[in-house]
Formats: structure tokens, sequence, C-alpha cells
């Protein structure tokens, strides 16, 4: 049902339409007359990714222009060696993608930039005490870790787009991956320490992190892998309720009950309801691509919303929840505390905002929101680039789903095209949420605007997302064998369908 | 088997639809926030910017209605900003700054306006940005007048107790006195601060508690003024009806659910059935039983809910709502049974009201049925002399003008009548018609009871509404409605 696992094959077989590595035309064979040849050898430029790219550090350097002028009054960078470092890291990042040659998305990288440069110029911003680590003799702050934890998620982001050329062990072992993401839920359970009263954090030894990011990576591959393999079943077997409404047999609405439990779960066992929505969202999302089948998503998010509203009826956490999203204002200086400061600070912000650096009021060299690095970072960037700031980083985040679903959409199988959308939206809802969340559009949660907080689970996690998602924008050279269909029927199929995109178009 | 011709292919553009329509209503949300209830929150006395600034930056003045300055900002001889207090008589209202305490007061509710964070539409802050930074700072009228303050402080003299006293036309406030009062520049000068702010925490006499706005009292007999407003508006009584029980209840008391409500008897009026001005003018607790059971809870509860009970009620400082019943009661309004609802009429039961409140209750009657918002800030002043009025702002009718006519004959009954003045001649102003009520809350144990008077006059076209507290302060016709008339006098003696 599904093509053949392969991804850039390295060693491209003989009668392949396109020459491995050089730019194809409509199905006619290599133009370039470029001699067969493994894809990492030959450089490909990569044009559009470098002006985005000068782009975006034009724009994160006028903002340490600006954070520089307002703390000193000089115009000078407020960290020259931290935005050297940090240009420095995505030229080099080019330049390995330029050097091996696939044919790679051109926006991701930029746009993921765009996101980190903005989280990087919060983090300089903010008081550096906020995190401390002690690495050897020397102590590292807020905004240096940061820029760690960017240099290593660009290393990973970066590795996987280059190394991950077959996607067979991602695919083959789906349960595999299930088993591992529930281990790593029960030793969230089990040995995960209590922060802020969620159970998120692992801590073990001098290494810790939040499973739940790496869960949500996991959790979309396994879902791209189950519903890629049944989703005509889970379309076309269905059972008549009454008139249009119809639901598929009991034994395919396992994996939704299945998948509703988990969310539940995590709410009540974790108290983590920002990552059962994410998951929860994201699997809708896959089944509604999957199946065609909007009645089955619709019904899913109600049933989660009921489940939601039964789970506070009973727990007090889950209640208050809800409770401080209706009326943050009925306990001020308490529970509804952090969301009114964050109402604040959008509201000090106005349209463009007090400028990096000239916001965030300190009461007693305490902020206003105790955990704007890690859970408000929107709220900064509202304070101090307005509503204006706020809607680039949307706009950012928007650009990746774009990209993402586009790779989906040009994918060869269900399972690529599952698997790509999955990630761009992993990464779109997760922002959603938590904008949501500080915005008071929907109950507050507790997890991560990806890119821009702070934290190394984040950042890795995301960077997987990103390097997976460039990884599957390269097409590599034309899958051979049978399951491929000829060419004029190809031609048929392009015209055919509507949400081919520019790459695709150049095939 | 063929490959479908990628279906996925066409849903990834409604996925996409639904993640784009999810991110506008993000941007929505921002916008809201940041641009629609921006200035409300921007400028609220929680802003952390606001608050941070009040800590440190000179204040605009306050002034008093007639220009008096009751609030001013000096500096230390390092620069420190720091205020001063005309009188120890204003700390109530007026409030206090300091950079280690924060604010009470008038100087928190308009720290974000004396403070110059405010004043400007989103626009021309944007365009402001690119300007050198102007001094924003306002000033604050306030319709309080120094003399009156002053002068109820000293008549409250060591007394725990309040007077509230406002314009009913418009609810300007003019007097707002809490005793004890307190040394609000000591709490603001960075070198006593401390000692003093740990000295107020520490008296028993709770000097920072606004017994004005936040003081709940059993209100006693001036709360029959609520049920004589209920029992009108409802149509349950008429100013002729009268109780044929209501003289031999007198003297073995009123048969309610198997509880007998008793009362004081009046000699005076021997056995004659009251109708509403004879009882309001003798003050009569069986008459205004018989009258809240035929008003009922749900209309006892609504019309006192239309005068500003059960929530705080909209002011400039922080408010306490007044409260009929301890709610959670079967019957309508929230009251256990007849017995209570009987009690509460008179103003006993589970009743609780702040002095602000009651003052409001007379102000309505004196307003001609029409409650306005009380208010101190009249208007701002920016640094160029411009005045920016705040206006006045009706909280809606509560009892239609020929009702309330009935209301302000009964008490100006009790005031100026044959036996009214028995109770309450204090409160009389020589050659000005005044209306009022009493009351004498009994508070159980063996305290004394809380002294009340709420009034207003001329009775004709009132301009003036009052209500005094005192605590522990005896009868109210003893206590209360003597401040309140010296209160008066002087408030007609300082009209031209």
């Amino acid at each position: 049902m599904t093509g053949p696992a392969s991804l850039a094959d390295p060693a491209p077989r003989a009668g392949a339409p396109a020459g491995s590595g050089a730019p194809a035309g409509s199905g006619a064979p290599a133009r370039s007359g470029a001699p067969t040849l493994p894809a990492f050898a030959r450089p490909r430029p990569r044009p559009r990714e470098l002006v985005l790219l000068l782009a975006v550090l034009g724009a994160v350097l006028v903002g340490s222009l600006s954070l520089g002028l307002t703390r000193t009054g000089r115009l000078e960078p407020a960290d020259p060696v931290g935005f050297a470092l940090f240009a420095a890291g995505l030229l080099v990042a080019h330049l390995v993608l330029v050097l091996a040659g696939r044919r790679l998305d051109q926006v991701l990288l930029p746009a993921t930039a765009f996101l980190a440069g903005i989280g990087l110029l919060l983090m300089e911003r903010l008081p550096q005490g906020l995190v401390v680590q002690e690495v050897g003799s020397t102590t590292l702050g807020l905004g240096e870790l940061q820029l760690v934890w960017l240099g290593l998620a660009l290393v990973v982001a970066t590795t996987i787009a280059v190394g991950l050329r077959s996607d067979r062990w991602l695919r083959l072992y789906k349960y595999t991956w299930a088993a591992a993401g529930l281990l790593l839920l029960l030793l969230t359970f089990v040995f995960g320490s209590e922060v802020n009263g969620s159970r998120l954090t692992i801590d073990l030894g001098p290494v810790s992190g939040q499973p739940s990011e790496l869960l949500k990576v996991i959790l979309v591959v396994f879902f791209a892998a189950y519903l890629a393999e049944n989703r005509i079943l889970l379309a076309d077997a269905r059972v008549r309720i009454a008139g249009p409404i119809s639901v598929p047999p009991l034994p395919y609405l396992a994996p939704i009950g299945a998948m509703l439990a988990l969310a539940l779960g995590i709410v009540v066992v974790q108290r983590d309801l920002g990552a059962a929505l994410l998951f929860y969202a994201v699997f809708l999302a896959l089944l509604f691509l999957a199946t065609g089948r909007l009645t089955d998503a619709v019904l899913g998010l109600i049933l989660f919303v009921a489940g939601f509203l039964a789970l506070a009826a009973l727990f007090p956490h889950v209640q208050q929840r809800l409770a401080i999203w209706i009326d943050p204002w009925s306990d001020p200086l308490g529970a509804g505390y952090q969301l009114i400061q964050s109402l604040h600070a959008f509201a000090r912000g106005g349209l463009v905002g007090t400028g990096l650096g000239a916001g965030l009021p300190e009461t007693g060299g305490r902020l206003p929101v105790p955990a704007v690095h890690t859970d408000f970072p929107l709220a900064a960037i509202g304070e101090e680039l307005g509503v204006a700031g706020v809607l680039a980083v949307l706009g950012g985040y928007l650009v990746i789903v774009e990209r993402g679903l586009r790779i989906a959409a040009s994918s060869r199988d269900d399972f690529r095209a599952l698997l790509a959308a999955g990630l761009a939206l992993v990464v779109g809802v997760q922002a959603a949420i938590i904008a949501g969340g500080n915005l008071r559009l929907i109950p507050l949660t507790g997890i991560t605007l990806p890119f821009i907080s702070y934290g190394g689970s984040s950042l890795l996690a995301n960077a997987l997302v990103i390097g997976l998602l460039l990884a599957l924008s390269d097409r590599g050279p034309a899958p051979p064998g049978p399951p491929r269909p000829p060419r004029f029927a190809r031609l048929r199929g392009r015209h055919g369908v509507g949400a081919r995109g520019a790459d695709g178009a150049a095939r | 088997m063929m490959i479908r011709e990628r279906p996925l292919a066409g849903r990834m553009i409604g996925l996409y639809l639904v993640v784009v329509l999810a991110f506008g209503a993000i941007a929505a949300g921002a916008g809201y926030w940041g641009v629609v209830r921006a200035d409300e929150l921007a400028s609220s006395p929680n802003d952390a910017a606001v608050q941070a600034a009040a800590r440190m930056a000179t204040r605009g003045r306050i002034l008093d209605r007639d220009g008096t300055v009751l609030a001013r900002s000096r500096r230390t001889d390092d620069g420190t900003p720091y205020r001063v207090y005309v009188d120890d008589a204003v700390s109530t209202p007026v409030g206090y700054a300091s950079s280690l305490y924060g604010a009470a007061g008038l100087e928190r509710a308009y720290a974000a306006e004396l403070t110059g964070q405010t004043g400007a539409d989103p626009l021309s802050r944007v365009l402001a940005k690119f300007l050198p930074p102007a001094d924003r700072r306002l000033d604050l009228r306030t319709s309080l007048s120094l003399d009156l303050q002053r002068l109820a402080v000293r008549l409250l003299g060591t007394d725990r107790g309040a007077v509230v006293m406002l314009d009913p036309r418009t609810g300007e406030v003019l007097t707002m006195a809490s005793t004890p009062v307190y040394d609000a520049s000591a709490v603001a000068a960075p070198a006593t601060s401390k000692k003093a702010f740990a000295r107020l925490q520490a008296d028993d006499a709770t000097p920072l508690l606004n017994r004005a706005t936040l003081g709940r009292y059993v209100p006693g007999s001036v709360f029959k003024i609520v049920t004589a407003i209920a029992g009108l508006g409802s149509g349950s009584v008429t100013p002729a009806t009268t109780y044929p029980e209501q003289p031999a209840a007198e003297e073995d008391g009123l048969l309610v659910d198997g509880y007998r409500v008793r009362d004081g008897h009046h000699p005076f009026t021997g056995s004659t059935a009251l109708d509403l001005t004879g009882a309001t003018e003798v003050s009569c607790n069986i008459w205004y039983a018989l009258a809240g059971l035929d008003t009922g809870g749900a209309n006892l509860d609504a019309f006192a809910r239309r005068l500003g009970f059960e929530k705080p009620i909209p002011f400039d400082l922080p408010t306490a709502a007044s409260q009929l019943t301890n709610g959670g009661g079967p019957m309508a309004g929230g009251f256990l049974d007849d017995v209570e609802l009987a009690n509460a009429s008179y103003g006993q039961g589970e009743v609780l009201a702040t002095p602000l409140q009651m003052a409001l209750v007379a102000a309505t009657v004196a307003n001609g049925g029409e409650l306005m918002e009380p208010r101190l800030a009249t208007a701002f002043i920016d640094r160029d002399g411009r005045e920016t009025t705040i206006g006045s702002h009706s909280l809606g009718r509560v009892l239609d003008a020929s009702a309330n006519a009935a209301i302000v004959r009964a008490m100006t009954q009790a005031v100026e009548g044959e036996y009214g003045r028995l109770f309450t001649d204090g409160a009389a102003v020589p050659g000005v018609t005044t209306a009022g009520k009493s009351g004498t809350a009994q508070i159980g144990g063996t305290g004394e009871p809380h002294s009340w008077f709420i009034g207003f006059a001329p009775a004709e076209a009132p301009t003036v509404a009052i209500a005094v507290l005192v605590e522990n302060g005896g009868r109210g016709g003893d206590r209360a409605a003597p401040l309140a008339g010296r209160m008066l006098r002087a408030y007609f003696d300082r009209q031209p």
C-alpha cells in the first residue's frame, strides 16, 4: 500500500528518471547531464536560504542594537559575542546544508532562526539570574545557556537534515516507538519531580529534562505509521448511526479511545493539560488527514472537552485551572496572579511595545511574571515589541506550519505525508496552545513556546522536529519500481491535485 | 495495487486553513489585550509598571474642592521624592504613598494619573515614542472639603466611627472621615516610614481601615428607610398603611412564627395604629416588621440591591459589600424564615451595612429616588493647567418620585416632628428643614449599641446628605444625630 521506504537513496538505481542531486525538470531525464554521484558529494547552492538567513540576522542585529541602546545609551549590540556566535552557527549550518547537496527546504531554517533569534534576545534581556548553571569554573546565565542550547539544537537539526536518509527505522518499529513513549511517560510519573504542581521534569543525576517534549515527536512518528497503515480501513468501514452520521466500527474506534484515555490520563496523573491537549489535537488533525472524516475529528474534540469538564468536576486542580481561566481576577494575588500579570504586560506593550529592555518593570527585584522565560515569553514579547511583535512571531510559526504541510502534500507516500504534517502541526499547535493560554483565550497550560522559551528539552526536541522536516523535504531521486505510476499518470495527477507547492511543481 | 492520487494533499489546505484561523484568533486576542483593553489595564493601580513608578516618581498634587492642597511631593536631600499631607484628618480618603509600603486610598486608586502613566490614546502613545519624554503627571482635584473633613474628625473625637457627607445630586463626596485617623506623612517620609507603619499595623484600633467604605455594621433603625423604599416601591405598602395589631404588639411583642418581635413601647402614641410617617417618626419596630413581612424577602432583596447592597459599591476607593442576610436561606432573598425577615426589616437580623452604603440610601431619597454614583475625583489638571472634569454618573432610579416624596415627609417628621424631636432634635439645622433617621443598633453581648444617623437637608430641595456612625456610641439620637447636626450646620454656614 505504501511506497518504498528509501528516502534519498545514496545509491541511485539504474533507470531512475532523475540524476540524484541534479535539478530535474518535469519528469524529464536529468538535463544537466551530471554524472550520477552520491547525493552528498556535490554542493548545491541554497540562495533563498542565504538571503532569508541574512534578513533574519539583520533583524536580530537591529534588536540587539535596540537592547544595547536602551541599556547603555550607546549604539552597540547588547551582546556582541552572543550575536556573533548566533550568526556564525547559522551560517555554518547553511554551509553544511549546501555542501550536503540535498534538495532540502530552504525556508524552514530561516523561519526557525527568526523565532530562535527573538528568543535569544529575550533571554539576554531578562535578568540573567533566572537560570544559572555552573560549568566547570565558569557560571553561565540565562542568555549564555540559551545560546549553548541553541548551538546544540542547530547541531541536532543539521545532523538529522543531512544524515537521515532512510525513514525505514521510523516506520517499521512503530509499536516499539509507542512502547518507548509510554515508558517515557511512566518514567516521568515514577521518577518525575514536581514543579509548580505538575509532574513534568525528570532528574537523572546532572541531566534533567521534560520528557513530554521528546514524547511529542515519538507520538507523531507512531501516529503517522499507524494511520498510514490503517487509514483506508478507518475511512471506509463505517457503521451508520442516523442519516449522514456514521462512525467506524468499534475495533477501529479503539485508537481514538486509547488516545483520549492517554490524554486525559496525562491531565490527571501528570497534571499537564498542555501536553495532553497538544498530543490529542495533533492526533485528531492527523486522523482527519488520514481518513478525511471531519466528523470523527469534531467528535473527538467534543469528547475531549466533555472529558475535561468531567475531570474538572472530579479533581480540584483541574477545576482551579478552569476557574482561573474563566475569572483570573477572583484570586488576583494567588492563583490568577501570573495570568493577570501576563495580560497587563500585553496592555503595557500596546501596538508597538515599549522597546526591548524598556518594559517588564521589576518590583523589589522581582519580575511581574516569575515564569516569563519558560511559560510567558509571549507576554514579554507583547510588552516590549507590542502587538506588532506578537504578530511577527505568530507569522513565523505559520510559515513553519505552511512549509511542513507543503512538504507533506508533496510527499511520496502516506507515512511521509502524515509524518511531515504531524511534525509541522506539533510546532504550530504547541505555539497556539501556550499563546492562547497567555492571552486567556484558552485555559493556561505550562508548555513552552517552541524555539523561543528557555529550556534544553524544548529546544532539542523542536530541533529534532525541524531536522526531520528538512530530511523529509528531500524527495531525492524518484523511487524506482512498480508502485510509481507512469509519467503521463503523474502529469495527470499533478493537474488533478491542487495542493502541490512550488517544490512539487518543479518536479 | 495502485496508490491513490495523493488524497492527503487536498486535505492539507483545509487543515492549514484551520491553523491560520486559530492563529488569527490569537492575533485578535493580542489586539484585544494590547489595544482594546490596554488603557484600562495599563493604568490600573494593580499594574506592575504603575506600582513600580508609583514608588519612585514624584506625583501630582491632590486638591480639595476649593483648591487647597491635600497632598504634595517633596524631595529629600539626595533627591528621593516623598509625600507630605496637609492634615491627619484627610488620611482616610487620600491615603498614603510610600516607597516601602506601596500606596493606599486615592494615592493608590489614581497612582497612574498622579505619576503620569496614562492619558494618551494608542496612536499618540506610538508618536510619543519618537519625542522627548513628556511630563504627564496630573493633579487630582477631589470633591472633599478640608474644613468639613477636619470638623468631622474633631467631632468623632476619640470614638471610632465614620462620617460620610455627599451631594445627593452629583454623588460628590464632601467628607469621608474614619476614626482613628493616622499620620500619613510619617508613613510617607523615608526617615520615619518603617516605625510609623509598624505602629499602625500593630494598633488594635485599626487606623488603616477605612471604616466608611470597608466597615460593615449592624444598621439598626436607619435601615428602616430601605424597608420603606422596598415597601412603597413594590406597592406592598402605601404611606397610609396601618396595622391594627401594632399598638397591642408594642406591649407584649409581635408573634412571628412562634417568636416574639419586641419593641420598646411608645407611650406618647398610645393605642393609635401608626402609618408610615408616624412609624418613622417614633421609629416603630413593630410597624416596620409588619411592613417588611408584607413586602416580602424578594422585594426587600431587590430594592436593597438597587441601592447598592450585596456587591461592592462602584467608588474611587475599595468598598465592602453590604448584606441583607448571610445568604443561603430557603426563603426569597436568602432569609432563613419570617423571623429573620421581620428583624431585618428594622435593621437587625443579619443585616450589615457600610456607612457609605447608608449615606447612599439617604442620598437616594434626597435625590428624588435616583441613586448617583459616589465619587471623590472630580477633575485632572495637567502641567499646563488644563482641567479635564469627570462627570457624574447615575446608578439608576430606585424609586419613583411620588413614593419617594412620602419617605421625604416621613424622614422630615422624624427630625422636625413633635415626637421625632424627642429623639433626634440634635440633627435639626436652624432655618433649614432637615430630614433624617436615627438608629440604635443592638450588637448583642454587653457592648453599647452603635449610634447611627442618616439624613439630608434642606428637605424641599436637598443639597447635602449625610451618614454618621459611632461605634458603641449609644443611642442614635444622643450621639450620631447631634454630630450630624453640627456637620450640616457647618455645611450651610459655608454656603453663600
